[in-house]
């Protein structure tokens, strides 16, 4: 499985990260997922998020769901991207993307890797009013 | 021996501070390192059960033997996303 992380705090390319998208002949599902800073959390309106990292361990962390992802489902790739420090409202934080024979481990692998990394990736996040 | 100790996120606030380090016994666990933190950080107490603890980049429960050289993280529960 290839994979490719970055956990940084230049803003997120999408445009540039389709387009480096690749899909062998015998995978049938690429689902991507955006998630996005919104304006209000915990029912207060918000400017933004500052999100903090332990960097080397959370690097360390993704690559472990990493290995387990693929123990799980055929995946081709994983590709994700999380931004840290200030990530204005609207604007995205998190990219993921699974290149799957078929659309049901895709969407079920992207959704394991998100809702996993919530629960062990040392990745914080601080509203800014 | 000296154990370094580094914090993330709010525990900054709660220590004021980013990192420390404290001298146990040989042989001392997790959980003996956070009775001594919890006496020079008071406000760590109330965060003791949902307190993650990492030595190096992996998590570790409160019963692993600490090694001298051994870097230990305290941080609250995670948030990426």
């Amino acid at each position: 499985m290839k994979r490719q992380l970055t956990i940084a705090a230049e803003p997120i390319d999408e445009a540039g990260l389709l387009s480096k998208r690749k899909v062998s002949e015998n995978m049938g599902a690429a689902v991507y997922f955006l998630g996005v800073v919104r304006g209000q959390e915990d029912n207060k309106t918000i400017r933004a998020i500052e999100y903090e990292s332990f960097h080397q361990m959370a690097e360390h962390q993704f690559n472990l769901l990493f290995d387990q992802l693929e123990k799980r489902w055929p995946i081709e790739s994983v590709r994700l991207v999380h931004r840290i420090g200030r990530v204005l409202v609207n604007e995205p934080s998190l990219w993921v993307e699974v290149v799957a024979p078929h659309r049901g481990e895709a969407f079920a692998a992207c959704q394991w890797l998100i809702d996993e990394m919530k629960r062990v990736v040392p990745i914080w996040k601080r509203p800014v009013p | 021996m000296e154990i370094a100790v580094h914090f993330y996120s709010y525990f900054k606030e709660l220590t004021g501070c980013t990192r420390t380090t404290v001298t146990l016994a040989p042989d001392c666990s997790i959980a003996d390192l956070m009775k001594q933190l919890i006496g020079l950080f008071p406000k760590l107490a109330a965060m003791q059960n949902s307190t993650l603890i990492a030595v190096g980049v992996d998590y570790q429960t409160r019963s692993y033997r600490l090694q001298e050289g051994d870097e230990v993280s305290l941080f609250p529960p995670v948030q990426g996303g």
